[in-house]
């Protein structure tokens, strides 16, 4: 059987983890984000193992990582409306309306025999 | 031989189409490094069949001149975050600079507040000193060096606010001229844009233009129309017409009550702009909404201190005996506005510190047991002087980190779309196609990253409901 994880090993991480979310984000590093939800998945197991103490000092790192969260949640909100923004752009040229100049003519440029 | 002519002319056409080609190409490689250019693509057009003995063979193609990549939805979304991100970044380095004023160990030279946190404590706690011996002259020195201390770190804060403000009306002014500069190239660009290109991608001119409406969004929050023959006009976000197909329209300042106001024609936009981005606009939200809060804060600070302690100091006996008008410690302010700067100490004889009661005989301390206990009291807005600051303190560290928050989101947007702006010059569809999967694999991920921990914060800290995220 298990003992309680020591916090140490949970709590560093908590913060810094975050931060790298949204730096990750911005530049849109999808490799590094599954990697870090494949993290976030192993601190939650960590934390369904910890003890009181491991819990405590969690806690602590999650008070002084607010902020951070807050910053990563408006990354994300940012993300999702460039994301819609991208959609429309794509069903805009999918209906061949012009966005403008030239995109258009690249999507349906005909090389004939050449 | 009309036949071999007919294969020749395809042959030609051909090469003559692939040398165009070419030369496009090494016109992008050319210009790789150039700020604002577009990449630009061939088009070919399909030539008509040619019959040789009968025969219909293949048409064969002609290069009818290069094409930019651009997508305008995506570059005026770009333009709209760099806006934002502008005015965030120019507020955020001006509430950067006054929260330094007021912290004591910032090292910075502006930090001129001082600690007025520490001074409001040690003014009030040299009242509670005297107590013990109200007739030492030494405590009652004490207590007017507190005093100095106090009021010229407040007198200093506010100056250095005053300074700051000033700075940043200098640094709004400034950005007229190159505003309307811009403004005016873009009317010029779009002249000679509807004459050149009416109905196709003008290439290099729009990338001029696209770069000028670039710059323009980091000064100011604009809105961009799309006229007809690929015209443009520009106005603020307000709705104020700074560009009008080959037309601009300048924007001009002056100084109204000492302070630098802006005008479209004979309109006030100055308020308007505050709220429309750009650099401008934060630096408008600065001068107008950031340093008048602060400003305001130490005047009732200033002002309640000072004639809460004169009120009390004229209601008690001095060393020499006067009762009830033993005379103002510091400079009685007619007004709240004006108060902090204003601030200073205007006894110069510590005898005439009314420590005694009235009609209590100069051994006695009463009088400085209620000066004392002001620091206790509600006598600024309805709180402590000590929370007062504390809470302006406390204020202003939360708009900076407001501030910060959307700083650090907008910078992240303009990234990733300034990303996908960057793939649509890619090789090929695919590798567009790729770049929008990278987004959606992104945001896919990072919500996954954000649900897992703000459930896990919200599980350990054991809030009942999960963290909001503003």
């Amino acid at each position: 059987m298990q003992g309680p994880i020591p916090a140490q090993r949970l709590h560093p991480e908590l913060k810094q983890l975050i931060v790298e979310a949204s730096l990750a984000l911005a530049r849109l590093d999808a490799e590094r984000l599954e990697e870090l939800a494949l993290s976030c998945q192993a601190l939650n197991r960590d934390l369904e193992m910890a003890g009181v103490a491991g819990r405590a000092g969690l806690a602590r790192q999650a008070h002084d990582a607010q902020q951070d969260l807050a910053v990563f949640g408006r990354v994300l909100e940012a993300t999702r409306a460039n994301l819609e923004v991208m959609h429309r752009i794509r069903a805009l040229r999918a209906g061949r309306t012009p966005a403008y100049g030239g995109f258009e003519a690249r999507l349906g440029t005909t090389h004939g025999d050449h | 031989m009309a036949t071999i002519n007919s294969a020749f002319n395809i042959i030609s056409q051909a090469l003559e189409a692939d040398q165009s080609g070419l030369s496009i190409v090494a016109n992008n490689v050319a210009n790789a490094t150039t700020p604002g250019y577009t990449e630009e693509r061939p088009n070919w057009v399909e030539n008509s069949p040619v019959e040789i003995n009968g025969v219909a063979y293949g048409a064969g193609v002609t290069q009818t001149g290069p094409t930019s990549i651009r997508d305008r939805v995506l570059e005026e979304r770009l333009d709209q975050q760099k806006q934002l991100a502008a005015a965030s970044n120019s507020r955020l380095t001006a509430l950067n600079t006054m929260q330094a004023l007021f912290t004591p160990d910032s090292g910075n030279a502006g930090a001129a507040a001082g600690d007025i946190g520490g001074d409001i404590t040690s003014f009030f706690d040299s009242f509670s000193a005297l107590e013990a011996n109200p007739t030492d002259n030494a405590l009652r020195q004490q207590v007017l060096s507190s005093a100095t201390t106090l009021s010229g770190d407040i007198s200093n804060a506010a100056a250095g606010l005053n300074a700051q403000q000033a700075a940043l009306d200098q640094e709004a002014a400034g950005t007229t001229s190159q505003i309307n500069a811009l403004t005016a190239s873009i009317a010029q660009l779009n002249q000679e844009i509807q004459s050149n290109s009416p109905h196709a991608d003008a290439g290099v001119l729009e990338d001029q233009r696209q770069q000028d409406l670039s710059q323009l969004s980091q000064i100011i929050g604009i809105n961009q129309v799309t006229t007809e023959n690929n015209g443009l006009s520009v106005t603020t976000t307000s709705g104020q017409l700074l560009v009008s197909e080959e037309s601009s329209f300048p924007l001009t300042d002056s100084l109204v009550g000492g302070v630098t106001h802006f005008f479209v024609g004979a309109t006030d936009v100055t308020s308007q702009l505050e709220a429309g981005g750009g650099q401008l606009g934060g630096y408008l939200t600065a001068r107008d909404q950031d340093i008048p809060s602060a400003l305001g804060s130490l005047d009732q600070l200033a002002y309640s201190i000072s004639t809460s302690v004169n009120t009390q100091n004229n209601a008690g006996t001095d060393l020499a005996g006067d009762n009830g008008n033993a005379g103002d410690i510091f400079l009685q302010p007619a007004q709240v506005p004006g108060s902090a700067i204003a601030m200073s100490v205007v006894m110069t004889d510590p005898n005439h510190i009314a420590a005694a009661g009235l009609g209590q005989g100069t051994g006695d301390n009463s009088n400085t047991t209620a000066m004392a206990n002001l620091g206790n009291q509600a006598i600024v807005n309805g709180q402590t002087p000590s929370d007062y600051y504390s809470n302006f303190v406390s204020t202003l560290g939360a708009t900076v980190s407001n501030v910060r928050t959307e700083n650090t989101a907008q910078n992240a947007s303009v990234t990733q779309l300034q990303t996908q702006n960057d793939s649509l010059s890619a090789v090929n569809l695919n590798e567009e196609a790729s770049s929008m999967t990278q987004l959606e694999r992104s945001f896919q991920a990072a919500s996954q990253v954000f649900t897992m921990i703000n459930s896990m914060m919200a599980s350990v800290l054991n809030l009942g409901e999960q963290a909001t995220v503003a």
